[in-house]
């Protein structure tokens, strides 16, 4: 059974009807009958109301339906008869209605165990409704299993009154004063385990309603446990002593979930912390050992060297690992200057060639593919043609981005290549082109090696990024 | 910066100072002739004493290094060149972190150079450095066009303006990141080397001077390589 979305009060009649195939008006003309028999139809309403999940708006709900509607059924006639059909079926009710938003580890075994006798208590001996008030001040180490702990102490509650409302209209003088509270108690408690089932769901409720339940379960408990004892027995020392330490423990218990909560965060952060320290101090190990051997095998190989080659690569690739997969090893974008930098990786596996990229301006987050391939392609052109140091360059400022690709080679004329040559004229000067952009090939610094400058308009500030990984 | 002259045939007195031994005996060997390594230091309190003690025309002076106050390279320029007039630093660093580098800049350094680079390489920048040069690798020429906003389109009016760069000094980082050598990057702008110098170095004196919050911000964010 479920509340549907288009409800007059609660929804509970809708959902009902919806629920055992008869008709609304009947159901709800019950309710009202009923809630006119000393409120029995309204605490009825209320217990549904609070136990019955809200419908998500998809149909063909696979909650269990359990036997509600037996257990509704003598409810909708009076409270009186079978209060052990609720008893046995409560926690089933509530289990289904409270599995969608309750991993509550409970921590009250001992109520949980005695919550579904206190009712058939209640009813045969209605003058002591007394044992359910001890049941939340008494916490029992948690239990593993998730019980529906919340929908069992509500319907306690529930039926506690209700039976009392009996009793008191069959002529047993019940006094409300210890009823009342009661209910207000456990009310409360319910606000405060749900506040506490949202928490441990990881839901991040919204503050304002946070606030407010926490508030008033707070206020519930304190106000029922102090009304319990002010209007019980004659005020004396003893009840007043025990009331201030019954409202001490229902504080207690009541604020319990926040401080699990904080001290479960502060021992996530530790771990966190120490794992972070730990990974610094690998990093700045590598960063001196390491990194510099690396460097040296570069300085004494001699620039061009195989041997610089590997050391290089593995210089970068730890590098790569080092700064940025430290910062952000979710930020699965990857920005123009790293892509170009792993172009160079990659190129300067094959061939005898050292890249010197160089990034400035706010590098856009997405490389435009154009431009992208016809440098990969430049790269490639420098690392076949003229090897040694190619300086790549790019900048991306407001009027678009620049990149040119140096080499010290034997130099290129454009003039030069046959008509039938695909490589610079097509993937490097067209693509540009195409994409709107300028492709120029010349000859580099001092009229030695060729110099590749493109450039593209526009574009890649649309998504500028204060931080590059330059 | 001094007048202190040296003839182009005298040895070119260094110091060296890394905490890696097997670093420092590595450079030692690859120097060329040209440098006299009077002596290496491995802590910040061993290179201050040191380069007081010696008064070295250059310190080939790595970035991170241990003791002193953990200011690294840095410290060891703001302690010792008080005391060492006459001696020129030239920073040395596996780091690309630009905070660092520009850490060791604005304390005092005239020029930026990575370790990987050749034997050769080094002695050219510390000859360079020797005669009141600044040098400048291409990163470092990239991560000032990008502090100083040059790649933003922020271009100094006055020459004395020291948050952001003329339009000269613009296009001399853009070419020096790009790769080229001095020469040839006064060979594009049709300027002498003598001036391309003059650039570098008036950029060099803003990147120790200027108060511009990126130059440490960003530092902060961003990576030299």
């Amino acid at each position: 059974m479920s509340r549907p979305r288009l409800r007059l009060i609660g929804g509970v009649c809708a959902g009902f009807a919806q629920h055992t195939g008869l008709p609304v008006g009947t159901v709800r003309i019950a309710t009202v009958l009923l809630a006119l028999c000393g409120g029995a139809g309204a605490l009825l309403y209320a217990w549904l109301w609070a136990t019955t999940p809200s419908d998500s708006g998809d149909f063909g709900d696979t909650l269990p339906k359990v036997s509600l509607t037996r257990a509704a059924a003598p409810g909708s006639s009076a409270p009186r008869p079978r209060p052990a059909a609720f008893t046995a079926d409560a926690p089933r009710v509530a289990a289904t209605a409270t599995t969608a938003h309750t991993h509550a580890a409970s921590a009250f075994a001992v109520s949980a165990a005695s919550a579904p006798t206190a009712p058939t208590v209640a009813a045969r001996a209605p003058a002591v409704p007394a044992p359910a008030v001890s049941a939340p001040a008494a916490p029992a180490p948690a239990a593993r299993r998730p019980v529906p702990l919340v929908g069992i102490v509500l319907g306690a509650a529930l039926l506690l009154t209700g039976a009392a409302l009996l009793a008191n209209r069959l002529g047993a003088s019940i006094s409300f004063a210890l009823v009342i509270p009661t209910v207000v108690v456990l009310v409360g408690v319910y606000f405060a385990w749900r506040q506490f089932a949202d928490l441990r769901s990881g839901a991040a409720p919204s503050s304002s309603a946070a606030f407010v339940r926490t508030l008033g379960a707070l206020v519930l408990t304190a106000l029922g446990i102090v009304l319990f004892f002010i209007t019980g027995a004659n005020p004396s020392i003893w009840t007043v002593l025990a009331a201030a330490v019954s409202v001490l423990l229902g504080l207690a218990i009541v604020t319990a979930p926040w401080f699990i909560r904080l001290s479960s965060d502060l021992a996530d952060e530790r771990a966190a912390r120490a794992r972070e320290a730990e990974r610094a101090d690998i990093a700045a190990h590598l960063h001196d050992s390491v990194l510099q051997t690396l460097a040296l095998i570069q300085q004494k190989a001699g620039p061009h060297s195989e041997a610089a080659r590997l050391a290089r690569a593995q210089e970068r690739e730890l590098r790569e690992w080092l700064f940025v997969g430290a910062g952000d090893e979710r930020d699965e974008r990857v920005d123009l200057a790293t892509e170009l930098r792993r172009a160079a990786s990659l190129i300067e596996a094959d061939f005898a060639v050292q890249f010197d990229v160089v990034a400035t301006g706010t590098v856009p987050d997405e490389a435009p593919e154009p431009l992208l391939a016809a440098a990969r392609e430049a790269m490639f052109n420098a690392a076949r043609h003229a090897g040694g140091t190619v300086s790549v360059y790019l900048e991306c400022g407001p009027g678009g981005a620049l990149l040119s690709v140096t080499d010290r080679g034997p130099g290129f004329r454009l003039d030069d290549v046959p008509g039938d040559r695909f490589g610079v004229r097509e993937s490097i000067v067209g693509r540009m082109r195409r994409a709107g952009g300028t492709a120029v090939v010349g000859s580099g610094p001092g009229g030695a090696g060729t110099e590749i400058v493109l450039s593209l308009p526009g574009t890649p500030l649309d998504s500028p990024r204060e931080q590059a990984h330059s | 910066m001094t007048d202190v002259t040296f003839l182009a045939s005298a040895a070119l007195p260094v110091v060296i100072v890394d905490d890696h031994s097997i670093f420092r005996s590595g450079l030692r060997a690859e120097l060329d002739s040209g440098i006299d390594v009077r002596g290496e230091a491995a802590t910040v309190d061993d290179a201050i004493a040191l380069v007081i003690e010696l008064q070295p025309r250059v310190v080939l002076l790595d970035v991170h290094l241990p003791g002193g106050r953990g200011g690294g390279g840095a410290e060891v320029i703001r302690d010792a060149a008080p005391a060492a007039p006459n001696t020129l630093f030239l920073a040395l660093s596996v780091s690309d972190a630009a905070e660092d580098v520009v850490s060791v800049i604005r304390a005092g350094a005239r020029g930026y150079i990575t370790k990987s680079a050749s034997g050769a390489e080094v002695s050219t920048a510390a000859r360079r450095v020797a005669e009141g040069d600044a040098v400048f690798s291409p990163k470092l020429a990239g991560f000032v066009l990008d502090a100083f906003g040059a790649v933003a389109g922020e271009t100094a009016i006055a020459t004395e303006e020291l948050d952001r760069l003329s339009a000269r000094e613009q296009q001399v980082m853009r070419l020096i990141a790009r790769g080229y050598a001095y020469k040839e990057v006064a060979g594009s702008l049709f300027i002498s080397p003598k001036t391309v110098e003059t650039h570098v170095s008036a950029v060099l004196r803003k990147l120790q001077l200027s108060s511009r919050h990126e130059l440490t911000a960003w530092a902060l964010e961003r990576k030299l390589l």
